[in-house]
């Protein structure tokens, strides 16, 4: 088959397949009401503006909240997640307590859903009545928590690329008589953290989602904004425009990633690829 | 249509023809049973102990007084649990009616359908004893104030438009939250509708104190029903039978004591 018919055949039998499942959509019997429900243009601009005085707020302004949440939680993650990982390939006797504690941690932050830890520390450390712990935002907690759960799972995958690395590598590095400290720093870091900015990308672009639990502390994020509307004027409009916003979002984020990893494969197979 | 009530055919557009039971059994979720939706958990005074089939609380015994009104023994009502925010989704309900202290507005009006009121409600201010809103609650105190509220009540609206604080309101998912925002301090002051914080204040948190209530605004509870369901026409002659023998009066009296003074403040 030629390249031109083969090429015509999927795009019509692509057409074709999502032309039959927005038929579907289209003459389903509840597709009005869903239709209004989901998608009616004067809530989802409603929402986008925001109303204090009639009960609901923008669910556009309440991004910024979830944005600035994501920003420090990934700053804080990206250095926490790094210090367990470093910690968990130490070798020796002495890093003993530590590598075991970390080793628990993870374990732990990787087990507990993010909701949970979330919950315990938006209402369990206010609860505490201690001086400055107990007395922070809700917004605050929250990176608290997220910072909690994801450098668990940030440090495995820190712990992924510094495997990676050839042990021909770190031998070369002892050989030349660099202390372990120096040839983790200047030669199995970089390499490593080369290797592994998809996953971290990844993992961000996950981060940026989950700061939509920190709403049942009471701050009022995008999501938050969006119930509320939802359930002040009785239509689902508002969570469409909060996940529009989160595409915009992360979309870019996204294609960055793809564009960062054809960048590198192209680099290291400079010889291979045609 | 005036004069309308008392005719035991009501032929007005998408009205019933006979609200006698055996004339609605058609338009019921399932033949020979009143199903009746609320949330999970169903707190006091509008319940008791969680289950809506004891027949105590106002809510609960509304419904049976509702039941009762069409024709069905209590053996006949059957309760089912509906989050608050799956009660509005579009396409058919799982009941017959919600009854789950809904505020009634135009806006929610297009998407379902509404009974008449059976709670003119107010809402009212719920704080810890010795914090400073206890004492100082003038309109221009109360600005300065962190509230909490529970989402999908209609308290947040009021927070925004009467009192106008400074700072954004807490808005949390269930009272439950709400009440431990207030212990440990991360609230000033919850706001609910009057009988919610009467038994907050009373029952639930130990040093609370229930600062005052705020003047009415017309806001009122509604039974919910699915868009257009015929049954809420004979569901309104049903409450309108009971406000007017003093059915409804007495529940109120019984569960909702609001007859106890409580002082009235201002936004």
């Amino acid at each position: 088959m030629s390249r031109r018919r083969a090429v015509a055949l999927s795009a019509a039998s692509t057409i074709i397949v999502l032309a039959a499942l927005a038929a579907l959509f289209w003459a389903a019997p509840g597709s009005p009401q869903v239709r209004h429900t989901f998608f009616s243009p004067h809530d989802m601009w409603q929402a986008l503006l925001g109303n204090p005085r009639k009960g609901y707020y923008s669910v556009g302004s309440a991004l910024w909240l979830n944005i600035r949440m994501f920003v420090c939680a990934e700053v804080l993650i990206l250095i926490f997640a790094l210090v367990l990982a470093v910690v968990r390939q130490s070798t020796g006797p002495v890093m003993f307590p530590l590598r075991a504690l970390a080793t628990v941690y993870v374990d732990l932050f990787r087990g507990v859903p993010l909701i949970l830890v979330i919950f315990a520390i938006g209402f369990g450390l206010p609860a505490l009545s201690l001086t400055f712990v107990s007395t922070q935002s809700a917004a605050v907690y929250g990176v608290a928590a997220l910072v909690l759960s994801y450098s668990a799972y940030v440090c495995e995958v820190y712990r992924a690329g510094l495997n990676s690395v050839h042990q021909s590598q770190v031998a070369a590095a002892r050989s030349l008589g660099l202390s372990q400290w120096t040839a983790l720093r200047h030669v199995l870091l970089p390499q490593a953290i080369r290797t592994i900015i998809p996953p971290l990308l990844n993992d961000f672009i996950s981060l940026q989602k989950d700061t939509a639990l920190v709403g049942i502390l009471g701050a009022i994020e995008a999501n938050k904004a969006a119930e509320i509307y939802s359930d002040t004027v009785f239509n689902y409009s508002s969570y469409t425009v909060a996940a529009i916003l989160f595409l915009i979002l992360t979309i870019p984020l996204a294609r960055f990633t793809d564009h960062l990893i054809a960048r590198d494969r192209r680099r290291r197979l400079a010889g291979v690829l045609p | 249509m005036a004069g309308c009530s008392s005719i035991a055919k009501n032929t007005t557009a998408g009205g019933k023809s006979s609200c006698s039971h055996s004339g609605l059994q058609a338009d019921l979720y399932q033949r020979g049973v009143l199903t009746v939706a609320t949330d999970k958990p169903a707190y006091p005074p509008w319940f008791e102990n969680n289950n809506p089939a004891n027949g105590k609380g106002y809510e609960s015994a509304v419904a049976y007084a509702v039941a009762s009104q069409l024709g069905f023994k209590r053996s006949q009502v059957r309760w089912t649990y509906e989050p608050f925010n799956d009660s509005y989704a579009p396409g058919p309900k799982k009941f017959d009616f919600d009854i789950n202290e809904v505020s009634v507005t135009p806006q929610r009006a297009q998407a379902v359908s509404f009974s008449i009121s059976y709670y003119a409600d107010q809402q009212a201010l719920v704080a810890l004893k010795g914090t400073p809103i206890v004492t100082k609650h003038t309109p221009a105190d109360l600005k300065g104030y962190v509230f909490g509220d529970q989402v999908g009540t209609t308290s947040l609206a009021f927070i925004n438009a009467s009192i106008q604080p400074t700072h954004t309101p807490k808005v949390f998912e269930t009272l439950n939250d709400a009440k431990q925002a207030l212990q440990t301090h991360q609230i000033a002051a919850l706001v609910a509708d009057t009988p919610t914080a009467q038994y907050i204040s009373s029952s639930e948190i130990p040093h609370s104190v229930m600062v005052g209530q705020f003047p009415s605004t017309g806001a009122h509870f509604g039974l919910l029903f699915h868009k257009g369901d015929p049954l809420v026409t004979c569901v309104n002659k049903a409450l309108t039978t009971l406000t007017s023998n003093g059915t409804l009066h007495k529940l109120a009296e019984k569960y909702l004591q609001i007859y106890l003074s409580v002082p009235v403040i201002k936004p």
